[in-house]
């Protein structure tokens, strides 16, 4: 096995993941303005639901993927509904909503736990996932999954950004909400759009997580600081920026791990995020 | 009288009838002796900690059935753990305050015991293990005693392995908690010397992702691979994504990873000739066949994890014997543990030496077709 091949294919695997999370967690923030960290737990769910579905009563795996994804985007939407949107209507300030959604991230959590317990869940039952030579390094079936489900993530949401007037809606509301409204859009409607759609796609990464690592309750923050991270470097609330900071942590990372021990890993990746919270806090892409 | 005071007045009121509602509870009742027990209930470590309760309440109904101790219930308290140092340290806390526990059976994981000792030893309270094998916990108070042996012996018996091996370069993956700290710390002292060498990589608790680490570590190309792993959950993600790059090296398993029979049976392919060390199960004791065959009836299973499960089965009758010599008090049970010789249990042949520690070995496993055989040299 060559060495630098399978650090660079393991950067890969993980910087899809963390793209999935981030596209997601920036759209989502885009248009709410405050760090939804239940987006973790609804990650999470997605992979619980698959993992029900699939592994509990046997259901294909298509449908249960498929299922997991839509579970997670409309339990997003759900908690939008009955509780950030009336915070949002009662002009809650962002350290309300954020505290709410700490609440929900918890009660989530507690939730999961008591249902399938505290252990780690793998969709991908017993035996690991068979390997596949690439340059010297491996990689799995999961894996390329992972790396195409979010090169499919990204192309679908440029398009939709870019290319259709729901996402010249979502720009607007990104960068003013009142002007949007006083420009006659539902903003309540779009926002609902964009929440569900962004916890779908944390659903499919807590789907893909499972199948690769396994699950379990507490892995939501551990998925969300990742995302977090890599959104506040390349420009929390940006779609090219979440995808810019997914790449530059994950690599920042992994070299990290080369050169210090492997328990540094996520020091290394606050490390980076300091210097960025300090003389750059809007991220490379964002805006001032 | 104003309504903030009468509120005031209130509270205190409240607040001093709970208190005296909780300190009764507390307190001893004449026909029961309550013990505390810490267990980890949940995260990884609860796959240890269930079938562990189920050994606890199986034994405490055995001796009631039979009389109790002195004609008094045992009545067990079980306290979550959650395998850390911390939260050891609440459960402890709980058990000595609220419900004025003599003695603790526990912890299990060594960082509950180490968290736990200081407070045990604060109230005179015997913390009484028959899982937690850390060297760290040799002789760290005399509050503190265990039944089962410390790892300087499992240590100790695999690295004479590696040396007999002529293996050079060994490789730690370990998890970041007391008991695997202690283990490396213990294997390191045993093994490098005359060129030979330990490196390691660890990972933090709940790690899931061990790509990275494991590709730095096979591009070390150690002579084997220790994985020191707390939990055999961490050590099946390990040996998974070891499967995924397709690499097999030589490895050596913590026992916690070579006591699951069940994650054995799973791996067996990629397990083959892996080595442990694990504290002896004598399947001709007659004791321990009767808490197989009376766990079976009572669970409808095999006892899992049966070198701590016959430990634990030993701790309860061993606590019985104690209260019933010196009476259900801390430091008196603590002195009489330190004079067990030769108490025969499910386990074997108990002594417990002055610094509070089984005086027992581990003995040389091997890993053959999902099972782990004892090594005979």
């Amino acid at each position: 096995m060559d060495y630098l091949a399978q650090f660079t294919l393991n950067s890969i695997i993980n910087g899809a993941l963390y793209i999935l999370i981030t596209l997601g967690f920036n759209l989502i923030y885009g248009v709410t303005k405050f760090v939804n960290i239940n987006h973790g737990a609804i990650a999470v769910v997605g992979g619980y639901t698959t993992y029900y579905l699939f592994r509990v009563l046997g259901w294909q795996v298509s449908v249960s993927i498929v299922l997991g994804v839509l579970v997670a985007g409309l339990l997003g939407l759900l908690l939008d509904r009955i509780v950030f949107r009336y915070l949002r209507e009662n002009k809650s300030s962002n350290v309300t909503q954020f505290i709410a959604s700490l609440g929900l991230f918890t009660i989530t959590q507690s939730v999961l736990a008591i249902v399938f317990g505290s252990q780690l869940c793998s969709l991908m039952g017993d035996g690991p996932a068979r390997p596949y030579n690439i340059f010297g390094g491996f990689l799995t079936s999961v894996h390329l999954a992972t790396i195409i489900s979010a090169l499919l993530a990204v192309f679908f949401m440029f398009l939709l950004l870019r290319y259709t007037r729901f996402g010249k809606i979502v720009r607007a509301l990104s960068d003013d909400e009142e002007v949007a409204k006083i420009m006659g859009i539902n903003t309540g409607q779009v926002i609902g759009w964009v929440v569900f759609i962004g916890s779908a796609l944390a659903g499919l990464a807590g789907v893909l997580v499972g199948f690769d690592l396994g699950i379990y309750p507490a892995m939501g923050l551990i998925i969300l600081m990742s995302g977090i991270i890599a959104s506040i470097i390349g420009g929390i609330g940006n779609f090219y920026g979440g995808v810019l900071g997914s790449i530059i942590l994950v690599v920042i990372e992994n070299l990290g791990m080369v050169v210090f021990p492997s328990e540094w890993r996520m020091a290394v990746a606050f490390a980076v995020l300091v210097p960025f919270l300090i003389w750059r806090p809007q991220g490379i892409l964002g805006k001032k | 009288m104003n309504k903030t005071t009468k509120i005031i007045l209130g509270v205190v009121a409240v607040v001093l009838l709970v208190w005296i509602v909780v300190a009764s509870n507390g307190s001893q009742n004449n026909s029961e002796i309550k013990v505390g027990v810490i267990l980890p209930l949940s995260g990884d470590a609860a796959s240890y900690g269930e079938p562990w309760r189920n050994v606890f309440d199986m034994t405490a109904e055995e001796i009631n059935n039979a009389g109790g101790i002195d004609g008094k219930k045992l009545v067990l308290i079980v306290e979550d753990g959650k395998c850390s140092g911390k939260d050891g340290a609440s459960a402890m806390e709980k058990l000595v305050n609220i419900d004025k526990v003599q003695v603790v059976l526990g912890g299990s994981c060594s960082s509950e015991s180490l968290g736990a000792e200081p407070i045990a030893t604060r109230a005179k309270v015997l913390l009484f293990s028959a899982v937690s094998s850390s060297p760290d916990l040799t002789g760290k108070s005399k509050f503190f005693v265990r039944d089962y042996p410390s790892d300087s012996a499992q240590s100790k018996v695999l690295a004479e392995l590696a040396i007999q091996k002529g293996w050079k370069n060994v490789a730690f993956i370990q998890e970041q908690t007391d008991f695997a700290v202690a283990l490396h710390k213990s294997f390191t002292d045993n093994f490098q010397a005359e060129g030979r060498t330990v490196s390691k990589e660890e990972f933090p608790k709940d790690t899931a992702d061990f790509r990275t680490i494991i590709a730095k570590v096979r591009a070390g190309n150690p002579d084997a691979v220790f994985v020191d792993v707390q939990t055999a959950m961490a050590g099946e993600r390990i040996f998974k994504q070891m499967q995924e790059i397709s690499w097999k090296p030589n490895l050596l398993l913590s026992d916690p990873a070579m006591g699951d029979g069940q994650m054995l049976e799973k791996n067996k392919v990629f397990l083959e000739g892996a080595f442990g060390a694990e504290f002896v199960i004598d399947p001709q004791n007659t004791k321990l066949q009767h808490l197989l065959e009376a766990y079976k009836a009572k669970f409808g299973k095999d006892v899992e994890y049966q070198s701590y499960a016959q430990a634990i089965y030993d701790q309860v009758y061993l606590l019985k014997d104690g209260i019933e010599a010196v009476g259900y008090n801390g430091e008196k049970l603590a002195g009489w543990l330190r004079t067990v010789n030769n108490w025969q249990g499910a386990s074997g042949s108990i002594t417990i030496g002055a610094d509070g520690d089984r005086v027992s070995a581990h003995s040389l496993e091997i890993v053959r077709s999902g099972k782990a055989e004892r090594v005979i040299e």
